[in-house]
């Protein structure tokens, strides 16, 4: 007997895409995740545009998580003229990475994963029950966007985050507002962790095994190297060499590999690997919780993601306090035009993100190439649905649909 | 009876869509008496039925975006464009007018075939009638709040085309331009509260143009801060999409305005 479960148009996540389960006999016989975002040729628009307009170019690419994008290609023209930035320019953009993570993962949790635990099919639905849930996420994204907005100049697409610093810097006065906001914001960032430890996540061990991340899987710190849970170390100007990316012919985003293998990268896959480094609030909070990290099921990346943004409010105020230390801040560094190729790699919050551009010796770019989170997930994605229809197969079309989105979601593509 | 508005997505990034999520308050009160009944990136109950109001977000690049786009229009009183790719094409398109699409494929995927039929970006005013422009990058979520409110009230929604010099000078904000640095600030629309220029960062014409945009003086206060012929046009392009031509700009000898 065969059976085909299509949707369409996923819903509740940023990008476009469908996915096409076929199984004959109770058994998988083919999957097909399918992104079907129109192509915007990043690669060929920062073609022949001069090195300070790269990071305002690509920021488009993710509304979400423009943040990382504009701070990967930073580094990437930085790294080319070889510059690197000074203290307190790192320290800022830490801080503005706090921002980052606050808006995109209470974003994710509260509007886009939480009501398929709730049983709504919105945020807007749940409000009417669970108004105070739903005010909570509105808080945690506001703290974050308000972040965003003072270092980076707006919520979406700020642009003072530029190659060599900060046009302007925030004064004294405002970086202590930060301060009370991460600390006011504390109980609500508990509170979600615990409401996402206790949601009743379906059963599923990932049959993917390999993990990557930034060597430090902590989101701030913008690190040059990169390791594999098998391992494996390398650095970012041989990204291109361990992970493979191959178009797919039935995807608009290329599909990566390494060594032929998917891998998973993410949130789940640096809270796994970060468990030595929590702030001890965090290692205490994690004693705490029913679910207990390392995990392999890929809907636990929900709670990881609470996780990282508990920590990260914890390093935002010791990043208030490193930053106070030396007022009058200089935000800008010098850049000295060089023709060469440069690298820039950083935890997004959906995982690795890689930048690569080559430019003239009048800083004009030659060359690009940009290898994002989604992309790099598209097998790794391919291989829990595998996983999940094999495992649960039993179930009628409609709940097996449902929990093939629930999958897809945890990924956040 | 509820206002019925759908939320479209096609080729962008969403920061548009995320624009309309960070309207919190406004939300609230506006949910009272609309109802949001298509809304992808946001819910799973979406019905394309009948819309009072679409707003679409994004360029038309695809057939798939195209086909989505004219549904969407037949199915609707009114149709919003929202940020610069549904306005003007995006930073997608500010190279159209530079190589084929041949190219512009086979520079990012290696070979010409792609799962989906392609074109080289559009507007949606480009395919379809379009009542209201929110153009930026993101659009201003107060504008789309002053325009929900306005539809609401019964009232069209007006944004005067003028210059983003005049927010500046509403906000005191020290003219860049005469410090010395780039702004595209006399030849761009107002309407964003001029947040760039705030930070020290000179405008970057994300809202296109504004009404009479005089570009070859532009061109010609971009060279005098630095930069070349070449590079005033490439910035000013950006995000102008189909709307910045330089073959029709004229030039400062022949006093001729876009």
């Amino acid at each position: 007997m065969k059976r085909e479960l299509n949707v369409d148009h996923l819903t509740r996540v940023e990008g476009h895409g469908a996915v096409d389960i076929v199984l004959e006999n109770d058994r998988l016989k083919e999957i097909k995740l399918r992104f079907t975002e129109g192509p915007r040729f990043f690669e060929f628009i920062t073609r022949e545009r001069r090195f300070n307009e790269i990071p305002k170019i690509v920021s488009r690419i993710c509304g979400i998580c423009y943040v990382s994008h504009r701070l990967a290609s930073a580094t990437a023209v930085e790294d080319a003229f070889r510059a690197s930035p000074t203290e307190e320019a790192s320290l800022l953009r830490k801080l503005l990475i706090v921002g980052e993570y606050l808006e995109s993962h209470a974003l994710h949790l509260y509007f886009l994963a939480l009501p398929d635990y709730l049983g709504y099919p919105s945020a807007v639905a749940m409000a009417k029950e669970y108004p105070n849930v739903v005010k909570r996420g509105f808080r945690i994204k506001e703290v974050g966007n308000k972040i965003m907005k003072l270092i980076g100049g707006k919520t979406v697409h700020g642009e003072n985050i530029l190659p060599g610093g900060f046009a302007s810097v925030p004064t004294r006065e405002q970086l202590e507002e930060v301060s009370r906001w991460l600390n006011e914001l504390l109980n609500d960032l508990e509170a979600t962790l615990y409401l996402f430890d206790s949601l009743d996540y379906f059963e599923l061990e990932s049959p993917v095994e390999l993990e990557m991340t930034l060597s430090d899987p902590i989101p701030t710190e913008m690190v040059s190297n990169l390791s594999l849970s098998d391992g494996t170390c390398f650095t970012k100007f041989e990204f291109e060499h361990f992970v493979q990316e191959e178009p797919s012919p039935y995807s608009t985003a290329k599909r990566s590999t390494v060594s032929g293998k998917p891998f998973r990268i993410g949130p789940l896959a640096r809270v796994n690997r970060a468990l030595d480094s929590f702030s001890d609030p965090v290692k205490d909070a994690l004693k705490r919780l029913k679910i207990s990290f390392p995990s392999r099921n890929p809907l636990h990346a929900n709670l990881a993601r609470a996780v990282e943004m508990l920590e990260l409010a914890y390093r935002g105020m010791q990043l208030v306090e490193e930053l106070l230390k030396r007022y009058p801040l200089k935000g800008s560094f010098e850049l000295s035009v060089k023709e060469g190729t440069g690298f820039g790699v950083k935890e997004a919050p959906r995982g690795t993100l890689y930048h690569r551009y080559h430019f003239d010796s009048e800083g004009y770019c030659k060359g690009a190439n940009i290898i994002t989170p989604t992309a790099q997930l598209q097998a790794c994605i391919e291989e829990d649905l595998k996983a999940l229809v094999d495992a649960y197969s039993y179930l009628p079309d409609g709940e097996l649909k449902k929990r093939a989105e629930m999958l897809i979601r945890a990924y956040d593509p | 009876m509820m206002v019925k508005i759908g939320i479209m997505g096609l080729t962008g990034c969403s920061g548009c869509q995320c624009e309309i999520l960070n309207c919190q308050d406004a939300l609230e009160k506006i949910l009272k008496r609309v109802q949001i009944s298509y809304f992808p990136l946001a819910q799973d109950n979406n019905e394309f039925e009948a819309f009072d109001v679409l707003f679409v977000e994004g360029s038309v690049s695809t057939s798939l975006d195209l086909e989505k786009v004219k549904k969407g229009r037949e199915k609707s009183k009114l149709l919003v464009a929202v940020g610069t790719c549904a306005c003007y094409g995006g930073v997608q398109s500010q190279r159209n007018d530079e190589a084929t699409l041949e190219e512009m494929v086979r520079a990012v995927y290696g070979s010409d075939r792609l799962p989906v039929e392609v074109f080289k970006p559009k507007a949606v005013s480009q395919v379809v009638k379009v009542d209201y422009e929110l153009p930026g990058c993101p659009m201003d979520k107060r504008q789309f709040v002053y325009t929900v409110a306005s539809l609401l009230a019964g009232v069209k929604p007006f944004f005067p085309k003028i210059p983003v010099c005049h927010e500046c000078k509403l906000s005191e904000t020290e003219c860049l331009t005469l410090k010395g640095i780039p702004c595209q600030g006399p030849v761009s629309f107002a309407g964003c509260g001029a947040p760039c220029t705030s930070a020290g960062v000179g405008c970057q014409g994300c809202r296109g143009n504004c009404d009479f945009p005089n570009f070859p003086q532009m061109v010609q206060l971009l060279k005098e801060r630095g930069l070349s012929e070449e590079d005033a046009y490439k910035f000013l392009k950006v995000f102008r999409g189909y709307t910045f031509s330089r073959k029709e700009m004229g030039s400062l000898e022949d006093e001729k305005r876009a």
